[in-house]
């Protein structure tokens, strides 16, 4: 008798555990591999579209695994090629070697575009399909210090935007002064060093000549390049970076602008706010620090100088081997959605990708964002920094030649033209 | 009598002898075997991604040879590193080792401070002296500004001129203690008869090294020079934290050009960077054989 109910119950136990498993089978985990584990806004933002999905999809559970990028893009091409990896992953616009590849799929008619500005899909859309959803927007611009450029006795003119010559004088002034002129380090990134030299060229060609002489299609011994890489030489020989310009990383810079020892101008993407609007024992900008924005120069002869370079930074992919492409889809568009986009215009004080419809902006950065909005008036956009656009030889040419050598003071112009000319330039 | 086999026997069982192996051999099949033959294989095709590859035989090594001005750069770097590192690393070993095998005071806490760089990672190692050789902050320039030499200080790290120079005081800085060590163990090792007998024929003590310590060290001395000149072949650490082959291409080593051309290249193409790592596999194999049958002493000593 004790052995019929224990044998009972070992059944019942079973049949139990069977219904659980059962339960589970139906259930879906959704895996997702992010950069930026470091950037508190962002993990929240991403975290709660999983929330967001996981009510909207009952059984369907979201797995972020957070990386640092180096992690991230290692694990990824491992996993790919062997047909593994997480469903949804995330990617910057130079990584074409996805598309190329096919690891991730085009994502048209999974997504809802019509929450994302038309210029970001464009970053993504190769051979008329779009590969990633872009979530992170940013501009270049020209941060300054207002006080140290008050000091100089130099104002900045209505347009917010020097000639090329008044800027050359700033510079010249701000070494005399025994000011750093331009903050700016190449010691862990391959593209700071070219934000001015890069922004020029833009300007004196225009957007559509830019866009042929970073594909290959415009000669860097083109006179009007020639003049630009001229004037920046001027600048270089002028003092107008730090002397510990090679080594210096992308963090320290910022911390060399706004603390110690600080410089009058900061050329840097506009998420510079990640680093420089966080509480200063964290290595932020001070609440009461002076910042403002100008544009970068204008060039003499210029083509366009309205324009200016808009990127897209952190965007996602869906992996070509999920096997939830529909559900993994649901959670880009659960980032996409307009209230996330105004929550992270609120919360990582940055440009989106994602159409956020009028926002106050409210609070001790309100000033800044004003300004910021301010200097896009009337802009005309070239689409995509030079890293995000090379590839192979020329973009290691770029990395060691415009980022590094030639703002560094160790090439001449000559050299520097050829070099990169031998780099990129595919004759006929 | 010794049973020659079953129980109590002292000879294993194959099975026994398997069940040992197997796991070990299982090992070294997947993480070492299998890479190396999948290298071997990358080599010669040409990986198009979602499994797609391509047969070119030799194309990757005659592009590699012909076409690739950077690889030829990457491999002046990483030869006058390795064959200026090595001989600076174990002639430089070996001096410390006999300024504390003369038994000077503080050589206990000579040898601990000499070798503690040994147990540093090469990421921290990187770090610390990418800040000692910083232009405005770092301590090496604001020790020459002190002491009025103002003028040479240098952004050490940024000058094609003087980067790999830095790159190798470095690495000079962890490894010295690592040959100090064994050059000191060697060395009292030493039959102390023989010291003595010289000391009675009152040799001098440079004659004394000359033509006892060193020729008695020689063997040890080969070890330090075939591992220092392998691992100095295939640098990669130190030059990715430090400089990331810059400025120019001053610091690009084989090992840091592959991994460019790996991962940074956009593409997910292998067989490139296979080939050039194949290439360079080959080239220490001849090089270490060459050395090794160069210094190899004919004459056994015997003592």
């Amino acid at each position: 008798m004790i052995k019929a109910s224990a044998i009972w119950r070992l059944a019942a136990v079973v049949l139990a555990m069977g219904l659980c498993s059962a339960a589970q089978a139906e259930d879906v985990t959704i895996t997702v591999w992010s950069h930026e584990a470091d950037e508190a806004a962002k993990v929240a933002l991403r975290e709660q579209a999983a929330k967001n999905l996981e009510k909207s999809h009952p059984g369907v559970h979201v797995k972020i695994t957070w990386y640092e990028k180096d992690g991230l893009n290692t694990a990824l091409r491992t996993a790919l090629p062997a047909g593994q990896g997480p469903d949804i992953f995330y990617v910057e616009p130079d990584q074409v070697e996805y598309i190329t590849n096919g690891y991730i799929i085009p994502l048209d008619s999974l997504v809802d575009w019509k929450n994302i500005y038309d210029w970001a899909r464009q970053v993504w859309t190769h051979d008329g399909k779009t590969y990633a959803l872009p979530e992170e927007a940013y501009t270049n611009e020209l941060y300054y210090n207002r006080d140290m450029l008050a000091k100089l006795g130099a104002k900045l003119p209505d347009t917010a935007q020097f000639t090329q010559d008044a800027f050359l004088d700033l510079v010249k002034k701000a070494r005399d002064a025994g000011m750093t002129p331009i903050a700016q380090g190449v010691g862990d990134r391959p593209y700071p060093g070219a934000y001015v030299i890069g922004e020029a060229l833009l300007r004196k060609l225009g957007l559509e000549d830019y866009g042929k002489l970073l594909n290959g299609k415009l000669s860097f011994e083109d006179p009007r390049v020639v003049e630009v890489f001229t004037w920046v030489k001027e600048l270089v020989d002028a003092g107008a970076y730090p002397k510990n310009f090679m080594t210096l990383k992308l963090g320290e810079s910022h911390h060399y602008f706004y603390q110690k020892p600080g410089s009058l101008m900061f050329p840097m993407g506009s998420f510079y706010t990640g680093r420089a609007f966080v509480p200063v024992d964290k290595g932020g900008q001070a609440q009461d620090f002076p910042i403002g924005i100008m544009q970068f120069p204008a060039m003499d002869k210029a083509a366009c100088n309205e324009c200016k370079t808009v990127a897209v930074g952190a965007s996602f992919a869906i992996n070509a081997a999920s096997k939830h492409q529909d559900l993994a889809a649901a959670y880009l568009n659960e980032l996409a959605t307009p209230e996330m986009g105004k929550r992270w215009i609120e919360t990582v004080y940055l440009q989106t990708a994602v159409k956020t419809g009028p926002t106050e902006f409210t609070g001790p950065y309100a000033g800044y964002f004003k300004e910021l909005m301010e200097r896009q008036k009337g802009a005309k956009y070239f689409t995509g920094m030079p890293v995000d656009i090379l590839t192979g030889q020329c973009k290691d040419t770029f990395v060691q030649v415009m980022n590094k050598a030639f703002p560094g003071g160790l090439m001449s112009v000559d050299e520097a033209v050829k070099t990169m000319n031998q780099g990129c330039y595919k004759k006929g | 009598m010794v049973p020659a086999s079953g129980e109590g026997s002292r000879g294993a069982s194959r099975a026994a002898i398997a069940a040992f192996l197997v796991p070990a051999l299982v090992i070294y099949a997947g993480f070492t075997f299998y890479p190396v033959l999948r290298t071997f294989y990358n080599s010669v095709h040409l990986f198009k991604g979602r499994n797609v590859e391509e047969f070119v035989g030799a194309r990757n090594f005659l592009d590699i040879l012909t076409q690739d001005p950077v690889f030829w750069k990457a491999v002046g770097n990483t030869a006058t590193f390795t064959i200026v590192g090595t001989v600076a690393d174990v002639l430089g070993g070996l001096l410390l080792a006999l300024c504390l095998f003369t038994g000077t005071s503080l050589s206990r806490a000579m040898r601990v401070i000499w070798f503690t760089p040994v147990l540093m990672s090469y990421v921290v190692v990187g770090i610390i002296w990418v800040w000692l050789y910083d232009y405005d902050w770092g301590l090496i320039n604001v020790l020459l500004r002190w002491i009025g030499l103002g003028t040479f200080e240098q952004s050490w790290l940024g000058d094609p001129h003087t980067a790999l120079w830095a790159v190798l005081v470095t690495h000079l800085w962890k490894w010295l203690g690592f040959n100090m060590i064994v050059c000191l163990a060697a060395l009292h090792a030493l039959p102390g008869e023989v010291l003595g007998a010289a000391e009675l024929d009152n040799c001098g003590w440079l004659a004394k090294l000359v033509y006892i310590i060193i020729p008695m060290l020689w063997p040890t001395l080969i070890n330090l020079l075939v591992l220092s000149f392998i691992g100095k072949m295939m640098l990669f650490d130190l030059v990715w934290i430090m400089t990331g082959g810059g400025p120019l291409w001053s610091t690009e080593t084989v090992s840091t050009y592959v991994y460019k051309r790996a991962f940074d290249w956009n593409t997910f193409d292998l067989g490139y960077p296979s080939a050039i790592a194949v290439l360079w596999s080959a080239m220490i194999v001849l090089f270490v054989a060459l050395m090794t049958r160069l210094l190899r002493s004919r004459d056994r000593l015997e003592f």
